[in-house]
């Protein structure tokens, strides 16, 4: 098998496409800035972004003008306060308008889940009785339909299947086929990333297949549905990746106060995005002190045992 | 015991939510207010609480910092479940696990409706606030909901602009005849000033208990609507000395969310 490892800019210009559906992972964690600064680098457009927990990144790149549909369950800065780009183009149409497709995070967890699987919808008990039926936008009907249960009769909501052209998460480690290994909350980034046609992993470490195989449950995805695979370390910078680095509150209270209005917000997309040509030169801005405060204090797990017992038993069964 | 005269409304809020607490309970647990209230109830009367976040972390135990929110990293080596959203929102909630569920809110009406979602009309709304997130799925699917919020009035419309998670809808029998489980919905209301509860049969939201600094004169102009008063209305026990000092130096000795603005996020135009 030949490696698909490739930098996050040959992977954005290879595989995604302006107008494309874009499903983002990480789920208050392991956010994937490397490569949302690098969609903004390469000025995509009209693309339809899917992030089920939505902070800073889906806000980025809202206000960057990447984006023209937006499916998601909420979108903040977990301070927590506003984010402040959603704001402006939800109120007042800047840097354009943008229409919103909303869910709660079950429901759109299973909406990925049926996206993975291809079933034809998944049935549930929530949304009933909320807001969100009555306000779709461009799902229009297809956002959800309330019938009452063939098995039962009592209403139930049935959610859709969503699939996406491409998918992109950070995880701790991933081998150069795209097995890729992922550990702490886990959100809904199982099934967004297996509800896409396309897949970019992005990976604090890259380690070998033999690495993968002496802990197999922790792979998220197979490699043979992975198109690329990109070593980005600190790539979840200012989110945090278990086991390697934490929050970065600082900046997180930096980014509030830097863009709460449009000035602020496009100063900040110029230094930290546009002004750094790559995530080599966005961690080195941030500074080796800096960083160095956000590595975390060791918390390892006991080594789990996948053996098995070698001696051959097939006599029994002939 | 020894009561504390010296406590803040905070205070008096997040000890009455603890209060609503039994050893024991399952609880999924929402961000802001709702992490203090539950992690007190485990450090002081109910220690063997479990406690469920939305991304799927069941805790056991009190983290050595405290969560700022519920996707904190330092939850994470203080779990006994680390998984995803199909395990806490799907296997526990949609399950029918927990006892209890604890909610932040922007705006709570009459009939216990939460909104986080905008003021204004959804289509051209005033302020956007973030969105539901897992709450939508904790107000359809808890069996007890308890939602906690500093007490202005511009919190408390008689109907929310926006119903991101649905209480008893429009009071009676709404809540069922949209098709959620009977035995689900808004438990109780727990605010700066007091304990508010629903009526059995009407739905309505009503003064059940309020704090010894307060007044019902002060409660009643903290609603849009003319709040009814229970004929039994009770005045809640102040926190004691050491139920304040617990609070402040074990739980949050860094007041994170005692004295920092930063946890007053969630707007209330």
């Amino acid at each position: 098998m030949d490696s698909k490892i490739i930098t996050i800019k040959e992977a954005i210009t290879d595989l995604l496409h302006d107008g494309e559906v874009l499903y983002l992972g990480g789920f208050l964690q392991h956010e994937p800035y490397a490569a949302v600064h690098e969609i903004i680098r390469q000025k995509k457009k009209g693309l339809t972004v899917s992030k089920c927990a939505g902070m800073i990144a889906l806000d980025q790149l809202i206000g960057a003008g990447c984006v023209d549909k937006v499916i998601s369950t909420y979108i903040w800065n977990p301070l927590p306060k506003p984010a402040h780009a959603l704001r402006r183009c939800i109120e007042k149409g800047i840097p354009h308008k943008i229409e919103m497709e909303e869910y709660s995070i079950l429901s759109l967890t299973l909406a990925y889940f049926a996206g993975a699987l291809d079933l034809p919808f998944v049935a549930a008990k929530t949304l009933l009785g909320s807001d969100f039926p009555q306000h779709s936008s461009f799902l229009g009907e297809n956002k959800m339909k309330i019938i009452e249960s063939p098995f039962n009769g009592e209403k139930v909501c049935l959610i859709p299947p969503l699939k996406h052209d491409l998918g992109i998460i950070h995880v701790q480690r991933a081998d150069s086929f795209g097995n890729a290994q992922t550990w702490g909350i886990m959100g809904d980034s199982k099934y967004g990333i297996n509800s896409c046609s396309k897949v970019i992993i992005c990976a604090e470490e890259i380690v070998s297949t033999e690495v993968i195989k002496r802990d197999p449950n922790r792979t998220i995805i197979p490699g043979f549905k992975v198109n690329a695979v990109v070593k980005e370390p600190w790539g979840g910078h200012p989110s945090y990746i278990s086991g390697y680095y934490d929050i970065d509150w600082r900046h997180f209270s930096f980014y509030d106060k830097a863009t709460q209005t449009l000035d602020g917000f496009e100063n900040y997309l110029r230094e930290w995005v546009y002004g750094v040509k790559d995530r080599n030169e966005y961690i080195n801005k941030i500074g080796k002190d800096k960083l160095d405060e956000l590595r975390p204090k060791s918390w390892n797990s006991n080594p789990v045992d996948y053996g098995y017992c070698s001696k051959f038993q097939g006599d029994y069964l002939l | 015991m020894k009561y504390c005269e010296d406590y803040t409304p905070i205070e008096m809020m997040i000890i009455s939510g603890s209060r609503e607490i039994e050893d024991g309970q399952v609880l999924i647990v929402g961000t802001q207010w709702p992490i203090i209230a539950t992690l007190f109830a485990k450090k002081t009367h109910a220690p063997n609480a479990m406690i469920c976040y939305e991304g799927g972390v069941v805790l056991d135990s009190i983290p050595d910092r405290i969560p700022l929110f519920t996707g904190d990293p330092c939850i994470t080596s203080n779990s006994v479940l680390l998984n995803d959203s199909l395990d806490t929102l799907g296997m526990i909630l949609h399950g029918g696990h927990p006892d209890l569920a604890f909610l932040p809110a922007a705006n709570v009406d009459k009939y216990g409706n939460i909104n986080t979602t905008c003021f204004g009309d959804y289509s051209k709304p005033k302020y956007r606030l973030g969105g539901s997130g897992g709450a939508c799925d904790f107000g359809s699917l808890a069996k007890r909901v308890i939602t906690m919020l500093e007490h202005e009035r511009q919190r408390f419309p008689e109907r929310v602009d926006f119903i991101t998670t649905p209480g008893y809808l429009n009071g009676g029998n709404s809540r069922q005849e949209a098709g959620l489980r009977c035995d689900t919905g808004p438990h109780a209301v727990i605010t700066t000033l007091g304990v508010f509860r629903f009526d059995n049969n009407t739905r309505e939201m009503y003064l059940d208990t309020y704090y010894p600094k307060g007044s019902i004169k002060e409660i009643k102009e903290g609603f849009q609507w003319d709040i009814k008063i229970s004929d039994n209305v009770k005045v809640a026990d102040p926190p004691t000395q050491e139920e304040i000092r617990v609070l402040r130096e074990e739980i949050d000795p860094f007041g994170m969310y005692l004295k920092n603005n930063k946890a007053k996020a969630i707007p209330c135009l």
